[in-house]
């Protein structure tokens, strides 16, 4: 039977918006899941949950803040508004390459073919005028990298909205922490000024509850990884993304309970996601490969080699220690836009990076070491060899470079990375 | 005094050589929000590091991949392979490309024992209240590394010295682009970014006295007359004048340019508060207008560009972007209906570090200039 495609025509067509596509593409797929595989509806819920809330915001009354970089999300949800990460939409298109690519192409008649696809994506659709929905405002940051610093300059003219940016320094010490801990006051009394509403520290409590539920059980779930077999599949590592926009949520706890549930029950009968048993273990040194998560699940029944952890995805998970002390939140804050994905590893000077993969090889013990390079990360393939060698040395594991693109499918085809992955197990893994 | 110096834009340790041979350190530099006056100040010379006539990186290329841009990779190759002499390096946040080439000269460094020195100051990206005062604590720290570094103390009459310096050249560059523009300049464009370089590898009151002695014999040089279209370069760090060659060999004159190792640096002259001298050093390197690194001076940039081709009668604007170089590739989509406004097309042209592709720039600089005179 011929897919299904009339979403994906209409958002080609400009007829349909990016987040109706959204709401209406996980709606469908919880149609079949009921039918098919009602236990693993959980397993989407959290992603019904985001789109519905961002696409019907303005009807129930909310605020749009769309966000880019590490912002301070909870102080977002605190004033009762809804935080939209633009990271996630190019995530969720990336699967279909035509989508990705229309909006990819559009971007590029402003900025260079080498921006990051994320990037690229999320600028593209402000041209094509099709989120679907208007931010009431944009919060964003001078980090991760050269991409997002060019393109959320030029976002923030098209939106033309009221917009906060944050200057996040390299510097991990108390100094970096309590410039961010300033940026956040000034932030707050933006907010204030905004939304003509007072921070309430009861409500922000509330959030920080949340938050820290969400990131002890992202903690724990992260943790279950560690075993052997690891009980949970590769592309569940996908989920943290997700965690940057919906931790203060309780529907985000809801998911991570039923993920750590399902994977303690697995661990506990000794399985995990490889359906010959686990025969390696695979660190990604780099970032997801959205636009072909099915990879995890190919080198999983192939090799039998499951993805423990990736270096971009991976947080420490803070959480606020004494909630009525605001100093104290707010360098929580500070600490968590510090150590969140993909900013903690690639945002700052080598030795950063050196130490999150140095820290994924002592508690994961991966013995696969996979530099899956999304080409628009540049600032990482510069250090990758730095970090290499430092694996090479401390562990004697040798590592694959492939370079890919994890937002634009366009780049090569599913055939070729599995054809390289493939000869890397052959020839190097299992020789 | 014979100024031809000013004209050799292939890095020259000559300068270096003679600074050290005084017992005196000098220090690399990288991007451009390291305050120079500091180093000065220490008895440390800057050398602002470039990558000028690299034509092959291959220890750049094998550190930073083939994904970073050539310049960034050049730099380092420069730096790994000996054709700088140097106690170390200082740098900024600048772009992420050349954040890594520290990162990779400091590691190869460190690995091989050489005892250089290696620092890294934070550079806000924004130009409020809290990011001066943010980056004067860096300068602090910075100042305390190279104190213990050159076994030298700082004063606020070494520094204030050595500021002076700094905005004399600023006002004797300024003169130099005077120069251009006039109805029929006696200095290409090549020559000006020629003579712009020559301020990264030479001490500065030589420098200074380089270019008194330039501008004093500006009056005798041959105004160019055969030229086409007056034009203005803007984008990625281009520290190869060979490049304006091409285009001025094709008939275009280059009166003015928006680069970072161009005119750019020289533009402003900093203010000093005499109670505050690194809060005025803070606040002239955040506010100058040198870079798009910056997260709120996107608006400024354009409009000095807009406002330069007014003020120079700029013709064309050439917008050059650095392969793999994002810092300065977003400009055009809204500085290119900025200049339509005031009739002044820009031609947009991808380049590396070496002028692989000069046929190709040929080609396109002459058809721009065509279009322009038609
Ligand atoms: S994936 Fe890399 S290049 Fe893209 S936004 Fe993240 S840090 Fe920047
Ligand atoms: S373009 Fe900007 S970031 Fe890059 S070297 Fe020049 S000043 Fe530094």
């Amino acid at each position: 039977m011929a897919k299904d495609t009339r979403l994906e025509d209409a958002v080609m067509a400009g007829e349909l918006s990016v987040f109706d596509f959204c709401c209406e593409k996980i709606e469908g797929q919880m149609e079949r899941m009921k039918e098919k595989n009602p236990d693993l509806l959980w397993t989407l819920q959290i992603q019904y949950d985001m789109w519905h809330q961002v696409r019907d915001a303005h009807k129930n009354g909310k605020k749009l803040v769309f966000f880019g970089g590490p912002v301070p999300v909870d102080i977002i949800v605190a004033f009762d508004c809804v935080p939209v990460y633009l990271d996630t939409v190019p995530i969720r298109l990336s699967p279909n390459p035509t989508l990705t690519g229309k909006f990819i192409d559009s971007a590029e008649k402003y900025v260079p073919a080498t921006t990051c696809g994320l990037c690229k994506t999320y600028l593209g659709t402000a041209i094509e005028e099709q989120y679907g929905v208007t931010p009431d405002a944009f919060v964003y940051s001078s980090v991760p990298c050269d991409s997002s610093r060019v393109v959320y300059p030029n976002m923030e003219r098209i939106f033309n909205v009221p917009t906060f940016s944050f200057d996040q320094p390299f510097r991990r010490d108390d100094r970096g922490l309590e410039y961010l801990v300033d940026q956040n006051e000034q932030f707050v009394t933006w907010m204030e000024d905004f939304t003509g509403t007072k921070l309430d520290w009861d409500k922000m409590k509330e959030t920080m509850t949340n938050a820290n539920r969400t990131y002890e059980l992202q903690g724990k779930c992260a943790d279950l990884r560690k075993r052997k077999p690891c009980p949970l599949p590769g592309r569940m590592l996908v989920m943290n993304g997700t965690t940057n926009a919906m931790s203060c949520y309780p529907e985000m706890a809801n998911l991570l309970e039923k993920e750590l549930e399902t994977g303690e029950m697995l661990s506990e009968m000794g399985m995990g996601p490889c359906p010959d048993g686990e025969k390696h273990r695979v660190a990604l040194l780099q970032n997801m490969l959205w636009s072909f998560s099915g990879a995890m699940d190919w080198m999983e029944k192939e090799y039998g080699a499951v993805t423990v952890m990736d270096a971009f995805g991976y947080q420490h998970g803070e959480l606020y220690e004494h909630m009525d002390d605001r100093h104290d939140c707010m360098k929580t804050i500070a600490r968590k836009m510090q150590n969140s994905p993909m900013i903690h590893g690639a945002a700052g000077p080598t030795e950063n990076y050196i130490y999150l993969v140095d820290k994924i090889f002592k508690d994961y013990e991966p013995d696969v070491s996979i530099f899956l390079g999304h080409i628009g990360c540049k600032h990482t393939w510069a250090s990758a060899k730095i970090v290499t060698d430092m694996i090479q040395d401390r562990y004697g594991i040798p590592t694959l470079y492939l370079d890919v693109d994890g937002i634009d499918g366009r780049y090569k085809t599913h055939d070729e990375i599995t054809g390289a992955l493939g000869q890397y197990f052959e020839t190097v893994v299992n020789k | 005094m014979d100024y031809q110096k000013l004209f050799k834009s292939e890095i020259s340790g000559e300068s270096v050589k003679a600074w050290k041979a005084q017992g005196k350190k000098a220090l690399g530099v990288i991007c451009c929000h390291v305050p120079v006056e500091i180093l000065y100040a220490l008895d440390i010379m800057p050398v602002r590091i470039r990558a000028t006539g690299c034509t092959e990186s291959p220890d750049g290329d094998a550190w930073m991949s083939t994904f970073s841009c050539s310049y960034a990779r050049g730099m380092l190759q420069y730096v790994l392979d000996g054709t700088y002499d140097l106690d170390g390096i200082v740098t900024s946040d600048g772009c992420m490309m050349a954040a890594r080439t520290f990162d990779n000269a400091e590691h190869v460094s460190k690995k091989a024992n050489e005892g250089k020195f290696f620092y890294q100051i934070g550079a806000p990206r924004k130009t409020g209240a809290l990011e001066q005062e943010f980056f004067v604590r860096e300068l602090k720290d910075l100042i305390a590394e190279l104190e213990k570094f050159s076994d030298n103390k700082l004063t606020d009459e070494k520094l204030k010295a050595a500021i002076a310096n700094e905005n004399e050249v600023r006002v004797l560059i300024q003169q130099v682009n005077a120069l251009r523009n006039v109805k029929n300049p006696a200095i290409s464009g090549e020559d000006a970014l020629s003579i712009m370089l020559a301020s990264t590898n030479c001490a500065v009151d030589e420098y200074i006295e380089l270019l008194k002695a330039f501008l004093a014999d500006a009056k005798n040089r041959t105004p160019i007359t055969d030229k086409r279209a007056r034009l203005m370069v803007i984008g990625s760090a281009l520290d190869n004048p060979g490049y304006l060659k091409v285009i001025e060999d094709k008939g275009g004159l280059v009166v003015a340019d928006d680069l970072c190792y161009g005119s750019k640096p020289f533009n402003h002259v900093m203010d000093v508060d005499d109670k505050d001298i690194l809060g005025s050093i803070a606040n002239y390197y955040l506010t100058r207008l040198v870079c798009p690194r910056m997260l709120d001076n996107r608006k400024a940039i354009q409009k000095e560009i807009v406002d330069t081709c007014k003020e120079y009668g700029i013709e064309g604007v050439i917008y050059e972007k650095m392969q793999y170089c994002e810092c300065w590739g977003g400009e055009s989509m809204y500085l290119e209906p900025d200049l339509k406004a005031i009739g002044v097309p820009m031609l947009i042209v991808e380049r590396e570090e070496h002028l692989a592709n000069a046929g190709q720039l040929a080609i396109r600089a002459e058809a721009f200039i065509e279009m322009i005179e038609k």
